[in-house]
């Protein structure tokens, strides 16, 4: 099992979204972080043959997945981040329908479909027609779409994108159950979705890999530490424009600062752990995700 | 795998409200058109509110009086009747008249004047200039006047020949049966047509663009028979729903219609009406060609709105086209009739057969002559064939182009 780039590129005219990535894949879960326009939703468009790259090879097991085509997307899950559906069918309609597409046996497709809605807890919904559902549920049909076929290869982009806190820790624990025999390659702004369950990280900035390898891998390769610092009010901005920081907590006397730096910032700085969520925003030097869910 | 894209199809807010209305409209022309039938009582009285519904079958009861061989015999007693008529009120009939016996006579009069005439003319004066002499020898007349017609029409050796033998197909003398029916629903069926084969382009196309519309084609395409199987499919989807939606459209309004003005005379010649049409045939399969030229409109209609929604990824444009096939084309056409004879064989033949049957147009290719309609027939379904692997192409090779999308 192995999924394989070589010298990858997608441009569209002037701009690469994916410049010249050669890279290789095998089963884990592999978490795909960038910032908006990294390129992540590119990569995944080409890796699930929806788009050719303009250049280079996209290989599975050694062959071209373009010229593998049905028996490559057999073994293929994708949950697209602009997860679009048909209105007007119902819940199970829909999940039939994929399930067909993707040529599984109204039977094994009935039996599937029943655990997969179990799973992302849709049971209920069933016959609810997908214009009816919530963005959240929408997107856990589209998990569950993605399953249907058991597939090797699971690719999701942007997965928690929409889902509540409780969803979106049962999302990691199911990645995680998941991973095992097959190869999970999962995007988000979110480091805490990856932090503990991608066994490798892709850090993705202008097109290429800016880091890959384990996330305790990528702390340890920062020369910065992590800092609490305790500062008044007014003197929030000073540090803000000297150094990265990370969360900002209001306490009783000031606000509290998660600095970055080589150097403690102040003598009353306190070492802290450094977590994936402190690489991402020196590397990128913008806090992670837009929606900074802390679970 | 077809069955969820046929319930996809019927499930469709937009599918719906289609159907409906064509049902709606179904059932509007149909009892227009039991409305239009006009019966003249034997006391001079015309029907009217919801007795108008029986108009057509009464019709049809007092015409089949003359049911039978149409003889010059016959033909020889309804011109006398009708001119003695004439004579004794001196100008305008009363309506007790008519409904007591030229009603029953009146396709046969028609007949007559069409024969003998040749060109329309307004039916009074012709018959009532009619001797003796002509009516006794009216089919003699018939046939010398479709030996001049055949001269007239053809363009050469090949087509008088075409039109004489086709003509030689008339059994003379010709069988009467009262036929209103199914004259009057070639009428309110050839509009309907013209609706569902509209209505069937924009619905086949939407079959096309939802993918892209609800941006549902990622995970179509990144599915395993996304780009064989299933692309066929919704090719075959859209062929079995223009069929189904066509001949239940059709199934309906013709039950519903018939079954209120009756279905007399689908045995009698279409000759009546038109004694020198070069369509030999009867009223009822007058009908059926005006149905199965809609039938193959739409399947055109079909074929072409799927290949472009395919090829452009939205049914915008592909929505006007059967607009433009079947309606516009058919002013432009007659507009361009005396430029070129291409118009001939365009699209909006396929949805106005009413007209080209009165129109003898031939085709012909070395000796072989082929009448407009057949040509146009095979032609445009040969084109909604040939089409199909297109559709396949211009779909499922989405996004694999090199360069951009
Ligand atoms: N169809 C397209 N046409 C032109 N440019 C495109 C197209 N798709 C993507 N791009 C460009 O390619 C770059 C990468 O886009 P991509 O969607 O892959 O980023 P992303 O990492 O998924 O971003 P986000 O986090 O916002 O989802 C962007 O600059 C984008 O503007
Ligand atoms: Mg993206």
């Amino acid at each position: 099992m192995e999924l394989g780039f070589k010298n990858v590129s997608k441009n569209y005219g002037e701009i690469f979204a994916v410049d010249d990535i050669t890279y290789s894949m095998e089963t884990g879960v592999y978490g795909l972080l960038g910032v908006n326009g990294a390129g992540k939703t590119t990569l995944m468009k080409m890796l699930c043959t929806v788009t050719r790259p303009t250049a280079g090879q996209i290989t599975w097991n050694g062959e071209d997945i373009f010229r593998l085509g049905e028996s490559y997307r057999d073994l293929l899950g994708y949950l697209p981040q602009d997860f679009g559906y048909y209105p007007s069918l119902s819940v199970s309609d829909y999940m039939m329908y994929i399930a067909s597409i993707k040529g599984i046996r109204p039977g094994l497709a009935k039996k599937r479909m029943k655990e997969l809605l179990e799973m992302v807890g849709l049971s209920k919904y069933q016959n609810r027609k997908m214009k009816a559902l919530s963005g959240g549920m929408a997107r856990r049909v589209g998990i569950a779409q993605a399953m249907l076929n058991n597939p090797k290869i699971l690719v999701l982009d942007e997965p928690t994108a929409g889902l509540d806190p409780s969803e979106r820790i049962r999302f990691r624990n199911l990645i995680s159950g998941l991973a095992e025999e097959r190869l999970v390659l999962l995007s988000t702004h979110i480091v805490s979705d990856v932090e503990f369950i991608a066994e490798q990280i892709l850090l993705m900035k202008d097109g290429k890999f800016y880091y890959t390898g384990t996330s305790e891998g990528l702390i340890a390769s920062m020369e910065e530490d992590v800092w609490l610092l305790t500062v008044p009010r007014q003197k929030v901005n000073q540090y803000l424009q000297k150094y990265p920081v990370g969360n900002v907590k209001h306490v009783p006397d000031g606000a509290e600062l998660r600095i970055l730096s080589k150097t403690p910032p102040a003598k009353n700085a306190v070492r802290a752990d450094t977590t994936l969520e402190d690489a991402f925003l020196l590397y990128f030097g913008q806090k992670a995700g837009d929606e900074n869910v802390e679970v | 795998m077809l069955k969820y894209e046929l319930k996809k199809f019927f499930a469709k807010t937009a599918n719906r409200v289609i159907l409906t209305a064509l049902i709606l409209i179904a059932v509007v022309y149909s009892l227009l058109a039991a409305e239009s039938m006009s019966y003249t009582d034997t006391d001079g009285s015309h029907l009217s509110g919801i007795g108008k519904m029986t108009a057509g079958r009464r019709l049809a009861a007092d015409k089949n009086r003359q049911k039978g061989e149409l003889t010059a015999e016959k033909i020889s007693g309804a011109v006398k009747s009708y001119q003695e008529l004439k004579q004794q009120c001196q100008g305008e009939l009363p309506d007790t008249e008519f409904g007591k016996t030229v009603q029953s006579y009146w396709d046969i009069l028609n007949f007559t004047a069409n024969v003998y005439t040749v060109e329309p003319a307004f039916l009074p004066d012709v018959i009532t200039q009619l001797t003796e002499e002509d009516t006794e020898h009216i089919y003699d007349i018939y046939a010398a006047n479709m030996d001049k017609m055949a001269e007239e029409y053809a363009e050469t050796p090949a087509q008088e020949a075409f039109i004489k033998k086709q003509y030689e197909k008339v059994n003379i003398p010709l069988d009467y049966e009262a036929y209103d029916s199914w004259e009057t629903m070639g009428m309110y069926i050839q509009t309907y047509v013209i609706i569902l084969a509209v209505a069937i382009g924009f619905m086949a196309a939407g079959i096309f663009d939802e993918e892209f519309r609800n941006h549902a084609e990622q995970v179509f395409f990144a599915a395993k028979y996304g780009r064989s199987k299933a692309a066929r499919n919704k090719i075959a989807a859209g062929i079995i729903t223009a069929s189904i939606v066509y001949w239940a459209g059709i199934g309906l309004m013709s039950f519903i219609s018939f079954g209120i003005i009756g279905a007399s005379g689908f045995h009698t010649p279409y000759q009546l009406s038109d004694p020198y049409s070069i369509y030999v045939m009867t009223q009822g399969q007058y009908y059926l060609l005006i149905v199965l030229c809609g039938y193959i409109a739409s399947l055109l209609s079909a074929s072409v709105t799927m290949l472009v929604t395919a090829k452009m990824r939205t049914a915008k444009v592909a929505v006007c086209l059967p607009f433009f096939m079947f309606c516009v084309m058919l002013f432009i056409a007659r507009s361009l009739s005396e430029v070129t004879r291409i118009v001939y064989y365009t699209t909006d033949v396929l949805t106005n057969v009413i007209q080209a049957v009165k129109v003898p147009i031939l085709f012909q290719a070395g000796d072989v002559v082929i009448p407009q309609l057949p040509l146009v027939m095979a032609l445009y379904f040969a084109v909604s064939v040939i089409l199909l692997p297109f559709i396949y192409r211009s779909y499922s090779r989405y996004g694999l182009a090199k360069s951009g999308k």
